[in-house]
Parts: structure tokens; sequence; C-alpha cells
């Protein structure tokens, strides 16, 4: 369970770091992002081109592929739901 | 057409008055960063505070436009709410290439469902003049021409036939190119570098030397006399010969062009001769670069020194800053002896 928590922390981590720098976020740094913060919309405020990013962010550095917009949704909800899925699909391939 | 505002983004910083400092200084050292001397512009002349959300998806050629017309029509007092009409033209030698290639690595390196969608929309030429359309709420035409060595001249021809024909009461004509890896590899492979990073406009040489540089410049051009000033622009024109005599001719020699000989007849006028591709470095469209001194010399009624009077044909060169009675400047650009064009500016 620690080691869990460990490797989601450090997932979430460097997903702030991605977002960053690939989102072109000048005005905010990775620890400015909170764990829980909705990022689309009111949120950090991203659009559906962030998200097109977001999907190409996710092939690139993890391998994984989002295809179902619907699964997509909850999934880009928040960094933490974008580590728990990184997380979770990482460990079953 | 009234020039009633500038903005310029370049390699010693951004604004008319940066510009105007720098002519009054003259020659600097250029930076020896890359793999050639270049007159590079720095990352921190493209932040501004009040355009960061509107421009966090621009690149680097999409900053310099954006921030230099943002400024153009800034200096021009004109506001941006009561401007009825507007029209952009961006002249552009080379785009955005520096992210045409990445997106092109990107594609070699990831496959082509994996690229960077923003990174596609900058790599299309037209992605910086629809910022500056965008940033500024512009509802008139915007086109980009892109052309390797009378972009900005076609710019200026483009934008006086909106305002001739009552499409726009206001064109925002500029121009924009950038240094990339590539481009340095380029003018590495196919241009005689000046070692000592020296550009030398008055040689008129067989064998030219440059420094590449990169920025851009705007010009706000209106149909009627604006708040600010500049003076007129009346002509662009590709002459077999040059006709007139004005106070001043300024040449766009720079080193740019195989062979620079051609501008030797420049000196049969008889008029004042300068050139400012020394202040900002050699670029197929410096014109508009030397278009804005030339404006600012019209306005300010001061002639500015020229860099490096290396002068083996005796021209009548502009050799001090001083106050001078200007009327009429032509701004000359040669690319072969039979290749001229012309941009006549008047008080």
């Amino acid at each position: 369970m620690e080691s869990k928590e460990k490797n989601l922390a450090e997932i979430r981590k460097l997903l702030k770091e991605l977002l960053v720098e690939n989102l072109s976020l000048e005005d905010i740094r990775p620890e400015d992002i909170k764990d829980d913060e909705v990022l689309f919309g009111d949120g950090l405020g991203l659009d559906s081109l962030d998200a097109v990013e977001i999907v190409v962010l996710l092939q690139r550095n993890f391998g994984l592929e989002v295809k179902d917009m619907k699964q997509g949704r909850e999934i880009f909800y928040s960094v933490d739901t974008l580590a728990r899925y990184i997380y979770v699909n990482k460990k079953t391939t | 057409m009234y020039i009633s505002g500038i903005g310029i983004v370049f390699t010693r910083g951004r604004g008319i008055d940066s510009f105007e400092k720098a002519l009054k200084e003259g020659w600097i050292e250029p930076s020896r960063t890359g793999s050639i001397p270049a007159y590079r512009v720095g990352q921190e002349t493209l932040t501004d505070a009040s355009l960061t959300k509107k421009m966090r998806r621009a690149d680097r050629f999409s900053r310099m436009a954006v921030l230099s017309a943002v400024d153009a029509c800034r200096d021009s007092g004109i506001n941006v709410n009561e401007r009825a009409e507007l029209g952009i033209v961006l002249a552009t030698a080379f785009g955005p290439h520096a992210t045409t290639f990445s997106f092109i690595d990107d594609i070699l390196d990831y496959g082509d469902t994996n690229v960077s969608p923003t990174k596609f929309s900058n790599s299309v030429h037209n992605a910086a003049a629809s910022y500056v359309s965008a940033i500024l709420e512009n509802r008139g035409p915007t086109v980009t021409i892109t052309q390797f060595k009378f972009a900005f001249q076609n710019a200026l021809i483009l934008a006086g036939s909106w305002i001739a024909e009552g499409r726009c009461d206001h064109v925002l004509c500029g121009c924009a190119d950038e240094l990339g890896t590539v481009m340095e590899y380029a003018c590495k492979m196919k241009l005689n570098i000046a070692k000592e990073g020296k550009i030398n406009p008055f040689a008129f040489s067989d064998t030219p030397v440059s420094v590449p540089g990169e920025g851009s410049v705007f010009i706000m051009l209106s149909k009627e006399k604006g708040l600010n000033n500049y003076g007129k622009a009346t002509e662009t024109s590709f002459p077999r010969n040059i006709t007139g005599n004005p106070d001043l001719f300024v040449i766009d020699a720079d080193g740019m062009s195989a062979n620079e000989t051609g501008y030797r007849d420049i000196i049969d006028y008889g008029s004042l001769i300068a050139g400012y591709s020394p202040v900002f470095g050699s670029m197929l469209t410096g014109s508009a670069f030397n278009f804005a001194a030339a404006a600012l010399m019209l306005k300010n009624q001061i002639a500015y020194n020229c860099v490096f009077q290396d002068n083996p044909f005796g021209a009548k060169l502009c050799d001090e800053t001083s106050a001078k009675n200007l009327n009429e400047i032509y701004c000359i650009k040669i690319c072969r002896p039979e290749i001229k064009t012309i941009i006549k500016l008047q008080k």
C-alpha cells in the first residue's frame, strides 16, 4: 500500500511537470497544481486542444492510449485521476 | 498612406524607443551562442505579462509578430474598439520554420498519430498573423505573404490596395523571420558569414558578408493622418531605373544577396546614403526594419549615423547622427542589378 502511494505521488509529480511543459503553462509552476484540481473549465482552465495534447502526452510518456471519450472525461478530471489511470494501466500492461 | 505606428522586436529589445536607441548607439557584438555569429532575439524580450494567456500556445515566431503588432497598434494611438476596418498583412521569407521542422521531427520520432496538435497549428505559415488578428479581436482581412526576396514590398503593395479601395481604414503591415537551428545551418552553408560579426553594407561587394538576424516589425498604415504620424509611404514599385532625387537613400545591403554591386549605381544620384542592417542583422525581410528606420528619421528629422564606413566607392554616407531636413527617403533593395525595388517615404 505504501509502495502504491509512493508510486502515485511520483506519477503525479511527473504529470504536473509534463502538463506545465507540454501545455506551455508559463504562469503556473508544477507545485501550484493541486492533485484534485479540476483540469478543464473552471479549474486549471484547460480546453479541448489541451485535451488532445494530454492524449499525446500519455501516449509518448506512458505508452497509454485513451480512445473512449466518455472514459476520457473521467480520466482527465484531475491530476489525481490521471495518475491513477496511469498507475493501474501501467501495472496491468 | 500615413505611417501612424511602429512596433518592433529585434536583437536589442522591443519597441520603437529601443530601436531608436540602437540606431544612435550603432554596432554591437553579435551573439555567439550558436554555430555562427548572429543577432538573436532573447527569450526575455518575448514575454509580456499582459499577453501571457493569449500567447500561451504561440511559438517564438508568432510571439515576435504578436508583440511587434500590438506595439504598432499602441504606438499609433488608434483606439482598438473604435477601429472600424483593420487589415493585417504579415510578410515572411521562411515562416515558422523552426516549428515546422520540429513537427516533422516529431512525426519521425513518434509517428504521425502521436504529434502535438499545437505544434501542427503553429507550423502553418498563417498562424502568426492569426494570433495577431485574434489578440486584436480583428474582423478585417488577414493575409500572410511568404516570399524570399520581396515579401515586405509585396505586403506594402497589398496594404496600399486595401486602403485605396476602401476595404480598410488601417492596415498593420509587417514582417517576421526567425533564426532557428535549421536556418543557422542553411546560413552557414550558403552565406559568407562575417566571422568578426560585422556586416559591411557599403562595400557593394560581389561577395558580401552577413550576420544573420531575426525579429519582427509591424507598421500601422492609415488612410487618414492620425494622432501619431511618421510620414507617408507614397509608392512601392519595381522599376527598371530609379527616378527622383530623395534626401536620403536607405539601402538593404546586408549580405543576403549573392551580389551587391548593383547598389553602386545609387552613388551617382549624389544623395546621402544610409543602411542599418548592422543594427538588426541580415535577413530577407530586413527591408521592413530599414523602412522603420526611414520612418523614424522622417518623424524626428534626424539622420542616424551609418555603422561601418568601409566605403571603397566613395558613397556620400550619413556619417553622423544629426538633425537633417528630410522630406523624402527612398528605401532601396537591389537583388541583382536588374531587379530593384523602391519604397518611397515622404514627410
